[in-house]
């Protein structure tokens, strides 16, 4: 824990208002960027910030010593956008199948790939070509977006997404693979020209 | 493994990124990837893939400096 974050503590666990402004003051932006990223819906994302904040503070007894505020509430956050996941109607689980590579019967791509035509350092320093990158994470099928965003944007462990999502370890790598596979689809005809 | 097609080659392409096979399957993934050119571009778009929806990410942190106001002060109303 950094000294910064134990004096905070102490703060909240004495119940200081101007301690929880300050937490709410530093953490909200980039708590928001995280929730946009799993909901895509800013007005869910923004419920999923308070909810964390509420969440949080109540739990402040539970805050282990050793970690750190930014993780700690990383952490509920992304529960509490997961939790609005699986409330929202679920979308009937899309077919990805057409944004997976082909085979011919021996086994060879049906449509050779060719190279891109930038590296992502050389996209990323242009907010247009970021933006498309976006839409095409958007683009993805709701249950592989969720994996990609937790696992690779994330960079959350693969046993704790598989215990968030309840689905197996061997099911979440399937799921990560055929998500950047279809990622990689969608960004295909823009990066061969590039961007 | 020792003829590996494009097919078995990109159905593993995750774990052999993730440098999750054994000494004998990743050589026959790398002498596949040798000769077949559509192969070697398809890994370097996985792999560009990747960096790319970690860098979007990353970029819009950068970009999010202030969440808007009037969650900030939502959540400061929610505790009073």
């Amino acid at each position: 824990m950094l000294a910064d974050d134990g004096n905070l503590i102490e703060r909240l666990r004495t119940g200081d208002n101007v301690a929880f402004e300050e937490l709410v003051e530093h953490h909200a932006a980039p708590l928001l960027a995280v929730t946009r990223r799993i909901l895509r819906d800013e007005e869910e994302a923004r419920d999923a910030v308070q909810e964390t904040f509420v969440a949080a503070f109540r739990g402040i007894g539970d805050f282990q010593s050793e970690s750190r505020v930014s993780t700690w509430l990383h952490r509920i956050a992304v529960n509490c956008a997961l939790m609005k996941l699986r409330i929202r109607e679920r979308r009937r689980e899309q077919d990805v199948d057409a944004l997976l590579p082909h085979f011919d019967p021996d086994g060879h791509q049906d449509h050779s790939s060719v190279s891109w035509r930038e590296t992502a350092e050389d996209i990323l320093q242009r907010e247009q070509a970021c933006a498309l990158v976006r839409q095409c994470i958007d683009q993805l099928p709701e249950p592989y977006r969720v994996v990609l965003v937790l696992r690779d944007i994330e960079q959350l462990p693969a046993d704790v997404v598989a215990e968030k999502l309840q689905i197996t370890r061997d099911n979440l790598k399937v799921k990560l693979h055929r998500a950047r596979q279809a990622l990689r689809t969608l960004l295909d005809p823009h990066m061969r020209g590039a961007m | 493994m020792s003829h590996v097609t494009c097919i078995e080659l990109i159905a593993f392409l995750d774990s052999y990124v993730d440098d999750e096979l054994d000494a004998e399957t990743r050589a026959g993934f790398d002498l596949h990837l040798l000769v077949c050119p559509s192969c070697r571009a398809y890994l370097a778009s996985y792999r560009e893939t990747i960096e790319l929806a970690r860098g979007v990410a990353e970029r819009e942190e950068e970009l999010a400096h202030d969440a808007p106001q009037e969650l900030i002060e939502a959540v400061k109303r929610v505790r009073r």
